[in-house]
């Protein structure tokens, strides 16, 4: 698209030179864990940043394998797909709720529910996980997928309600003077037509529950239970673990977030606005 | 929140639809926050009897050195809001110029948000040690070693520019040229008839059109920085070198679970959600003007 712009030829050049530098800044931490993780240790010893001389795959097995990082994916891929969709079914009722019924107290809880969709979750982690524990949880996907939900759950009800009070008020209307219920309402008519909204909380949902650190950690303590965030933050406490094996590790960790992201990377630049913009 | 059509109600739905996220709350959020409340007046380790000792915890934690460390360091994060908001802002404002490849720009500055706070701890943890590659071309070009781990006020600062300013910028592009994206063109091209250059532009439309945007953006930097760090600490310095990188919210961590001195770090959870309290308060705020 051609923009009116006030960048004569020179200041474009100089942009352009400053964004390329910006990028090659950012991409370099990212290129060091590939090339690291292709080489052998003594090679990153002496070359931490150059190419790989002879490329290996040696570290990728011993961190697919020894290090548990398949496994750890493979929890990952159980625990988020089966929290997302959880926590998508409760944000989107909850959203309705809020953003197009009415009931006492509504403004009041609705404030409760935006106030903790910003709690830390540090504040919470001691007692979640004695809880998770008090109700025999812990080490237990369900038990990790609950405190998942329940933290998340907050901000997913704020962006569904802000898009559910944009939606016309008529399409309710109509369909109850046809006369559906409370439940056809939501399910058949305003659920299907939030689906772009839908899309895009499931991503969010996705990215918070795959990056999660401290609830995971505190209550997936048995190692085969370890989502890949975990196993990571894990490996990277572990006292003289290879640099190039960690980096393994960490290039099997990104491929799932990488490959959601190809996928799917106009949803997740609207779910980055999702709430926050007006319109 | 806008349909207030009338005084009728909807019945038990609202209630039933709500009552899944409002189970969970309870029991996951407010009872937790109300038990860590009580538990600050308790010594407790974690597990096992506890005894009421009253205000003991706060006594303590207000003659504690790394309470104020941690309360220093949480506020030299803070300092670093006002750089993350002019930076991301006026690479954005340059994208928004048209230049060339700029969907690339912003997709590949997009990945460390991605990625997330532990993969990326990690990755900056080899990449900036001193062995690692980053001190490899600084000594090819300088000679010395940058410390940016072992050195403490470099490692502070180390944390706060790649947290606060490094790792939001990808989301901070694309959220604020999408803000940049509503304001009508023709306002651009008037301002460019009138001869304004760029950052005339910038402050006379720019800025004062995605004002909304930038409001959130700084209360969500304040979200961050006090309610989200934990992550990217733990795997990138661990609060270390001593307490160097020691936040609120990881002097929580290390006195809880590494010290199972669990009733003095409620203390500090307490602290902790005051301040939540109040960015809490400013959000609110902010979106009442919004929906107005």
């Amino acid at each position: 698209m051609r923009k009116a712009s006030s960048f004569g030829p020179g200041t474009r050049i100089a942009v352009q030179a400053f964004m390329l530098l910006l990028v090659v800044a950012s991409v370099l931490p990212l290129y060091n864990v590939v090339s690291a993780s292709l080489k052998p240790i003594n090679e990153y010893t002496i070359n931490p940043l150059l190419l790989p001389q002879a490329p290996t795959l040696e570290n990728y097995k011993y961190a697919a394998i020894s290090g548990h990082l398949l496994r750890f994916t493979a929890n990952s891929l159980t625990f988020v797909p089966i929290g997302v969709a959880t926590y998508v079914v409760i944000c989107v009722m909850a959203g309705y709720a809020f953003g197009k019924m009415r009931f006492a107290f509504r403004r009041p809880i609705f404030l409760l529910v935006l106030f903790m969709s910003i709690f830390p979750q540090l504040l919470l982690a001691t007692q979640v996980s004695k809880l998770i524990s008090l109700i025999h949880l812990t080490n237990t996907g369900l038990g990790v997928i609950l405190a998942w939900i329940s933290y998340f759950a907050p901000f997913g009800t704020y962006i569904m309600t802000t898009y559910f009070t944009d939606m016309p008020y008529e399409l309710v209307e109509a369909a109850r003077i046809d006369g559906a219920s409370q439940y056809r309402i939501l399910w058949s008519v305003m659920a299907p037509m939030a689906m772009p909204m839908v899309a895009t909380l499931s991503i969010i949902g996705f990215q918070s529950m795959w990056n999660e650190l401290p609830f995971s950690m505190l209550i997936l303590q048995q190692e085969s239970l370890r989502t890949v965030t975990v196993g990571i933050a894990v490996l990277r406490g572990q006292y003289g673990l290879r640099v190039p094996i960690l980096s393994a590790a960490l290039v099997i960790a990104m491929s799932v977030p990488l490959l959601v992201f190809l996928l799917f990377q106009r949803r997740i630049t609207l779910g980055v606005t999702a709430g926050a913009i007006k319109g | 929140m806008s349909h207030r059509r009338g005084l009728e109600r909807d019945g038990a739905a609202p209630y039933i639809f709500l009552a899944p996220l409002l189970a969970l709350l309870a029991a996951f959020m407010i009872y937790p926050v109300v038990m860590n409340v009580i538990t600050s007046f308790t010594e407790w380790k974690g597990y096992g009897p506890w005894k009421w000792i009253g205000l003991a915890n706060y006594r303590t934690m207000i003659a504690d050195g790394q309470f104020w460390t941690s309360i220093k360091n949480t506020a030299l994060m803070v300092l670093y809001i006002p750089l993350s908001t002019i930076v991301t802002i006026l690479i954005a404002a340059f994208l928004r110029e048209g230049i060339g490849g700029w969907k690339a720009y912003r997709a590949i500055l997009y990945i460390p948000n991605l990625l997330g706070y532990v993969l990326m701890g990690v990755i900056f943890s080899i990449y900036l040690r001193d062995e690692g590659a980053l001190n490899m071309l600084i000594r090819y070009f300088t000679g010395s070693t940058v410390r940016f781990l072992i050195t403490p006020i470099i490692a502070i600062n180390t944390v706060g520019f790649l947290l606060v300013v490094f790792l939001h910028l990808g989301f901070g592009l694309i959220y604020f040229l999408a803000a940049m994206n509503g304001i009508d063109s023709s306002i651009y091209e008037a301002a460019l008839i009138d001869g304004a250059g760029f950052w005339r532009t910038m402050f006379k439309v720019t800025i004062p059109s995605v004002r909304f945007a930038l409001e959130f953006w700084v209360v969500f930097n304040f979200i961050e920085v006090f309610a989200r760090m934990f992550s990217f600490i733990h795997t990138l310095t661990q609060g270390g070198p001593g307490y160097s990188t020691f936040t609120l919210e990881y002097g929580i961590f290390i006195t809880g679970f590494s010290k199972f001195k669990v009733g003095y770090s409620s203390a500090w959870s307490v602290v902790l959600f005051f301040f939540c309290a109040l960015i809490s308060i400013a959000q609110i705020r902010l979106m009442k003007r919004r929906d107005a």
